[in-house]
């Protein structure tokens, strides 16, 4: 039990470590040593991760505080982890990538004055991911969700000189307030009514306050739960991009592509769907809170999906098609389908890593070059490059036998197998963003990789294929996009998570769909014949037609549905809308709190007040501060006196 | 029993009178010796009460060594006390006033049972001796207590000589040990030197 | 009376023992020390403390369970005694390391200076382990002693020789009323030793004849308490002694003492008058709200740092009385252990940031040069990065910013007074430490915002360098880690 201990402080320890060597003394141990330390950190984790999940399959978990910080009254504030199956693979999926990450810095990075500052800042990302993830009561999940916040804001404005950069890691920052508000709303509320902060006791009063309301608004009585629930997607909406918080994440991507691949797709990210199946004794007994989620997910799932496609900036489709799968796990979450959510989760950390890391590669081939106009036919001049990135391609698009086919059909045949309202909606959307993810993904392959090469010629003489610390994470990653999804029977039929995901027997879709499933290859024949996998190939052959064959055919089709590319070009207008809204608003009602509340209340009242407090305390101080012994001597016996007289009067 | 409490009461008035006078006397020298007889009255009381060790320990130390020293420093410095006291007589009437209040304060928790006379204590045993029992206790229950009032003896001294022993630097002394220890060598230096050539 | 409390062993005075024939040996050795610097006797010194270290933690494996007496019940050797014990060694040494080099400039680094300290360790020491108002009271005495001859040691300053002078005359005026107090409470219990009279005490509260005359008693002491703590309104010889006295002196009474002082609260008040806690409660009440209010609406009309910290040393002890007055609400004890063990608390991190605070003015101060006032502070950022940033975390741990050790002391007492009731006081409490941020922040600003007045590079020894160093990062580290320190202290009064 010890040695299990130590592991588990092991895990996001070591990162930590690591992150603090490289920060503190980067320039003392040089650009070798920080990236040595850090990835030998995030190695010893994941390593550390593996043992733990080998742990946790034969039946082990843990439960425990690790150590109390403070003590306030009856509620205590721990550090405590909950080492269970889904922590314990959610704890590798993020070493791993995080691992791959790091390797494939090195190239990346290699020209950057802030190298050291880099490696240390993702090591620290990884440590508050850890701590997210092995957290057993909400305060500890805040702070790990606040501290991911922050390095992302940090590494967003990684290249601080630039203003994109700057303004995107704010924009990025203040969506996340939002929903961290929210979020915080939750935590509180569940502290108020359940007086506890911890998962175990939350968990197991929440039967007991399923049928308590609230009343919001005079009148309006609301279950608590769902109040509770719906606070906390709200923050998982933030930081999960969830339409309407989504805004924030096509923007991130002015940071260096290797944390869009860690934080913005592989792990951060999914931290408020890991949140929300994390809560699943609380979501499972809230409909509505259900549906909302459900719906809010299948928005975002075909909604962005659509922008995807008119996008040019390849790192921007591929932020896009990360909304997209997030929005797919979102739908799962609603449909309590947890375990396919985190399944896909999973899978998508790894094709989707690859999609990016891929990116990065040719960007960094192409000196800097993001416009994939100014790409095409690289297939030649980067062949490992190509092929892992159509590996992650053919995954993301969902077909047979890659790994998202397998996990973005369970889903589907989860939403499908729901009863409740929306999930109608749901379906239907989710059928309609399939067919938009082929046509995107492989728009992305074919303009890149395919046909004739748009490249200046000056790069193009000196385009090779990158170095092996770039495409050794590439291939590495590669592999469990393709074969991740293999688990399936094991992770989301087998009842892999148990006890630590919990679904009430109403919506026991997955459950029923279990009984159904006959190993692998029946599944895969099953979708051979599903509809799903015939929008993915059409919308991929639609791709190749329209990328390769007619290449004149697109911009007609732009200009024949005119306002409506115009719409989904613009992102549907919510950039404009929001710093309409908010930032003129915040600047109008800035403007009134400053008259009134600033010049009038605190310079008038607080400041030349308190000044007038302090300078009249100060001269009657003086006046008895007067260094004369007989005066001091009578104040103390003056005191006496009172005191007596304050006790014997009774 | 009578005449020991007409005594008592005689002995008390003289000791306050004593003790104001302390403070109000205008000579300093006037001040000191009010207080030696503060002290002696002090003793005389503690003799009716049988505390003979502790009466005549009272004489010979206070009496007899602090308030002896004490006139002296009194004398040899030339100390305007009315200067000092300027602040005195300024802040009597305050004084006063908190003194009253406090007095007047502590009879009113204390009047009502403590001013009621005691029953007679009980007759002392034959032999009993105030000096050993004083002993007794002092050396065995209270030797830690008596130790650490040794200990702050000798602060007081370590502080005392700390404070005012001056090191003048012109003083010249000499030196007896280093006298006896010289030797002919480091006295007288015998040196060759050429002899001069006549010219 | 228990067997142990009868038994005549030395063993736990032991610490104690060694002490004073070490402090005898030093003030002979020291003649025999030639040089001016004064370093056999420095390191003597030192080796002294570790020793005394050693045997108080050698000696605190007899008391792990329960307390042990010695002579008769005059001595106590408690798990509070222990701890506070080696606080005291601990901010008795970093005091010497501080101030050795202010002490060798101005030619106050003597064997008596090394010896005075020591008597006054000694003098902590018996105060922290009274048993008897005996022994509380000499200990007490023993200290103030040492402490007045080391204020007034720089004789040939006219400042030093005033505020000793006052520290003198007001400590006697408190000595009396603590005496008279302990009179009154001998009177009515008819013991003096601390633990009989508690059991006496429970007997005779209940007594409405009494009762008045045990409060009577209690005022007089807790009057004796307010001035060594330095609580309004018994707190007028602080600024005075604080500013008069040199830094490195300042520095000593503004550090070790106040554990000493604290344990004199706890002897008397909850070892002594527990059944009494109504009232001291009360009067604590009152004694912490002027204290608070006064001192840091004070500290902001201070243009002199040590007057300064001076007036902040009157507002923390006034916030440190929020844990000691809300253990006992309405007849229950649930509270206590919880409320005192955060006094405590709060009472070791405040040592630990005066003596860093002073630790830097000594650092910043030269021959021939007092670093005392705001503008000494100017542009220290410019000077040396890494002291301006010490001083800022003793600035923020002072004004009880997250995440510093002051910050978690002061939660922890706020959580004490609010979860014995005492919400509105709760509410006083942190407007008026929001006020007394001010004036720590202004030191921060004047560090890194102005121009340095006085460019001189800032000197030093190692060893200070060292010390001062681990004492800014402990303050850190003591605020993101509280619970070790934290569970000492709750052991401690746990075990009372």
């Amino acid at each position: 039990m010890i040695a299990m201990k130590t592991l588990y402080l092991l895990v996001p320890l070591a990162p930590l470590a690591g992150a603090l060597a490289a920060g503190l003394f980067g320039r003392a141990i040089g650009r070798r040593g920080a990236h040595t330390v850090t990835i030998l950190g995030v190695l010893i984790a994941f390593l550390a991760s593996c043992a733990i999940l080998v742990d946790v399959l034969h039946g082990n978990s843990f439960n425990g505080a690790v150590y109390t910080w403070a003590t306030s009254g009856e509620t205590r504030f721990e550090i405590g982890f909950l080492i269970d199956r889904l922590s314990a693979l959610m704890i590798v999926v993020v070493s791993f990538v995080s691992l791959m990450v790091h390797v494939y810095t090195i190239g990346y990075m290699a020209d950057d004055p802030g190298y050291q500052r880099f490696f240390s800042y993702i090591a620290l990302f990884t440590f508050s991911m850890l701590m997210l993830v092995m957290a057993n009561n909400f305060l500890q999940l805040f702070f790990g969700w606040e501290a991911v916040g922050l390095v992302s804001y940090l590494l967003i404005g990684f290249w601080y000189t630039r203003p994109s950069a700057t303004y995107a890691n704010l924009k990025a920052f203040i969506v996340n307030r939002v929903g961290d508000f929210g979020f915080l709303l939750g935590i509180a509320l569940v502290l108020a009514h359940f007086g506890t902060l911890d998962y175990a006791g939350v968990f197991s009063q929440a039967p007991g306050q399923a049928g308590a309301t609230l009343e919001l608004l005079p009148g309006s009585h609301w279950l608590l739960l769902t109040v509770i629930c719906l606070c906390l997607f709200v923050g998982a909406m933030g930081k999960s991009a969830q339409f309407p918080l989504h805004v924030w994440l096509p923007d991130s991507m002015e940071g260096p592509t290797p944390i869009s691949a860690l934080i913005h797709a592989a792990t951060m990210v999914t931290a408020g769907i890991f949140m929300v199946a994390r809560m699943s004794p609380l979501y499972e007994l809230s409909q509505t809170a259900l549906s909302v989620v459900m719906v809010v997910g299948a928005i975002t799932a075909l909604f962005m999906a659509l922008i995807a496609v008119t996008q040019f900036d390849i790192k921007r489709v591929i932020a896009y098609s990360t909304l997209s799968q997030l929005g797919y796990m979102t739908v799962a979450l609603g449909a309590s389908a947890y375990a396919a959510g985190i399944f896909h989760l999973m899978t998508h950390a790894f094709f989707k890593a690859v999609l990016f890391l891929g990116a990065g590669s040719v960007i960094i081939a192409l000196h800097h070059e993001q416009d994939m106009r100014r790409m095409g036919g690289l297939r030649k001049y980067m062949p490992v490059t190509y092929a892992t990135v159509l590996v992650g391609a053919l995954a993301n698009a969902g077909l047979p036998p890659f790994a998202g086919f397998f996990s973005k059909d369970a889903i589907l045949e989860a939403v499908h197998a729901s009863q409740l309202p929306g999930a109608g909606f749901a379906y239907l959307a989710l059928l309609a963003a399939v067919f938009v993810g082929g046509v995107y993904t492989f728009r992305l392959v074919f303009y890149a990789f395919h046909g004739e090469t748009r490249v200046d010629p000056h790069v193009l003489e000196h385009l090779r294929e990158s170095p092996w610390v770039v495409t050794l994470p590439l291939v590495l990653l590669a592999i469990p996009s393709l074969a991740s999804g293999w688990w399936l029977g094991k992770v989301v039929f087998g009842n892999y998570f148990g006890s630590s995901i919990e679904v009430l027997p109403v919506h026991a879709g997955i459950a029923e769909l279990a009984a159904e499933y006959h190993g692998l290859w029946s599944f895969m024949l099953h979708g051979l014949a599903g509809l799903p996998f015939w929008l993915a190939l059409a919308g991929a052959a639609l791709a190749w037609y329209l990328y390769t064959v007619r290449t004149d055919l697109p911009k007609r089709i732009a200009v024949a549905f005119g306002p409506l590319y115009a719409l989904v070009e613009g992102k549907y207008g919510f950039d404009e809308l929001y710093s309409w809204l908010f930032a003129g608003g915040a600047r109008v009602l800035g403007k009134g709190l400053w008259r009134g509340g600033d010049q009038t209340v605190i310079d008038g009242v607080v400041v030349n007040g308190s000044a007038r407090v302090v300078g009249w305390v100060a001269s009657v101080v003086r006046l008895f501060q007067s260094g004369l012994i007989y005066q001091y001597a009578v104040s103390m016996l003056v005191g006496v006196v009172l005191l007596t007289y304050w006790f014997l009067r009774s | 029993m009578i005449v020991e409490t007409a005594v008592f009461y005689l002995f008390a008035a003289v000791m306050l009178i004593a003790g104001l006078r302390v403070i109000t006397a205008r000579n300093p020298v006037h001040a000191a010796l009010f207080l030696v007889l503060a002290f002696f009255t002090a003793s005389a009381i503690w003799l009716l009460l049988e505390a003979e060790f502790l009466a005549i320990a009272l004489v010979l130390v206070y009496v007899g060594a602090v308030m002896v020293l004490f006139l002296f420093v009194v004398m040899m410095l030339d100390i305007n006390l009315e200067r000092l006291r300027e602040g005195f007589w300024r802040n009597l009437p305050l004084a006063l006033v908190v003194g009253a209040i406090m007095a007047a304060e502590i009879v009113a928790v204390i009047a009502e049972r403590y001013f009621e006379v005691a029953s007679q204590a009980p007759p002392l045993p034959a032999g009993y001796s105030n000096t050993r029992a004083l002993g007794m206790l002092l050396y065995t229950d209270y030797a830690y207590a008596f130790e650490i009032a040794a200990v702050i003896l000798l602060v007081a001294i370590v502080a005392a000589i700390a404070l005012t022993l001056r090191r003048r630097k012109d003083t010249k002394y000499q030196s007896p040990a280093q006298q006896v220890r010289v030797r002919p060598a480091e006295r007288v230096r015998l040196v060759s030197m050429p002899a001069e050539k006549d010219r | 009376m228990t067997d142990s409390m009868l038994s005549g062993s030395f063993a736990p005075v032991l610490p104690e023992i060694f002490l004073l024939a070490a402090a005898c040996v030093l003030l002979i050795a020291d003649l025999f020390v030639k040089s001016e610097r004064r370093t056999a006797s420095y390191v003597l010194a030192q080796l002294i403390l570790l020793g005394c270290a050693l045997l108080t933690a050698l000696v605190s494996t007899y008391s792990l369970r329960r307390p042990v007496y010695a002579f008769g019940g005059l001595f106590v050797g408690d798990q509070m005694a222990n701890l506070l014990k080696l606080m005291a060694y601990l901010a008795t040494a970093m005091a010497l390391a501080y101030s050795r080099e202010y002490l060798l400039d101005r030619k106050l680094l003597k064997g008596e200076f090394l010896a005075l300290l020591l008597f006054a360790l000694l003098g902590i020491m018996v105060l922290v382990s009274a048993n008897s108002f005996i022994t509380l009271y000499l200990g007490l005495e023993l200290l103030s002693l040492c402490l007045y001859a080391l204020v007034a040691l720089n004789r040939d300053s006219a400042a030093s020789t005033e505020a000793a002078m006052k520290y003198f005359v007001l400590g006697a005026l408190a000595s009396g009323l603590l005496l008279y107090g302990m009179s009154m409470i001998y009177g009515a219990t008819g013991t003096l030793t601390i633990s009989e009279v508690a059991q006496h005490v429970a007997k005779l509260s209940g007594n409405a004849a009494q009762r008045p005359f045990l409060v009577f008693g209690l005022v007089f002491l807790m009057a004796g308490i307010a001035f060594k703590l330095g609580l309004v309104p018994f707190h007028m010889w602080i600024p005075d002694v604080y500013q008069g006295a040199p830094t490195a002196v300042t520095l000593v009474i503004g550090s070790a003492p106040k554990l000493a002082a604290f344990a004199m609260a706890m002897r008397l008040l909850v070892n002594g008058l527990l059944e009494l806690a109504v009232d001291w409660q009360q009067m604590l009440v009152i004694l912490a709200v002027l204290s608070m209010a006064l001192g840091n609406l004070a500290a902001i009309a201070q243009v002199n740092l040590k007057r300064m910290l001076a007036y902040s040393t009157i507002a923390h002890m006034g916030f440190m009385l929020l844990g000691l007055l809300s253990g006992v609400v309405g007849g229950n004890w649930r509270n206590a252990a919880d409320a005192y063990a955060a006094a405590m608390y709060y009472t070791i991190v405040y040592v630990l940031m005066a003596l860093g605070a002073f630790g830097v003015l000594l650092l910043l101060s030269r021959a021939g040069f007092e670093c005392e006032t705001l503008e000494d502070m100017k542009g220290l950022n410019r000077r040396s990065p890494w002291y301006a940033f010490v001083m800022l975390v003793l600035m923020f741990s002072l004004a009880g910013i997250p995440p510093t050790a002051g910050f978690y002391a002061k939660l922890a007492v706020l959580s004490a007074a609010v979860s014995a009731g005492q919400v509105w006081l709760a509410v006083l409490a942190v407007i008026l430490a929001l006020v007394g941020a001010f004036y720590y922040l202004r030191v921060v600003k004047l560090m890194y915002f102005d121009e340095p007045a006085d460019t001189t590079p800032i000197a030093g020894s190692g060893e200070m360098r060292l010390v001062l160093s681990a004492n800014g990062l402990a303050l850190l580290v003591l605020g993101i880690v509280p619970q070790p320190l934290m569970a000492l202290c709750f052991a401690a009064i746990k075990a009372l």
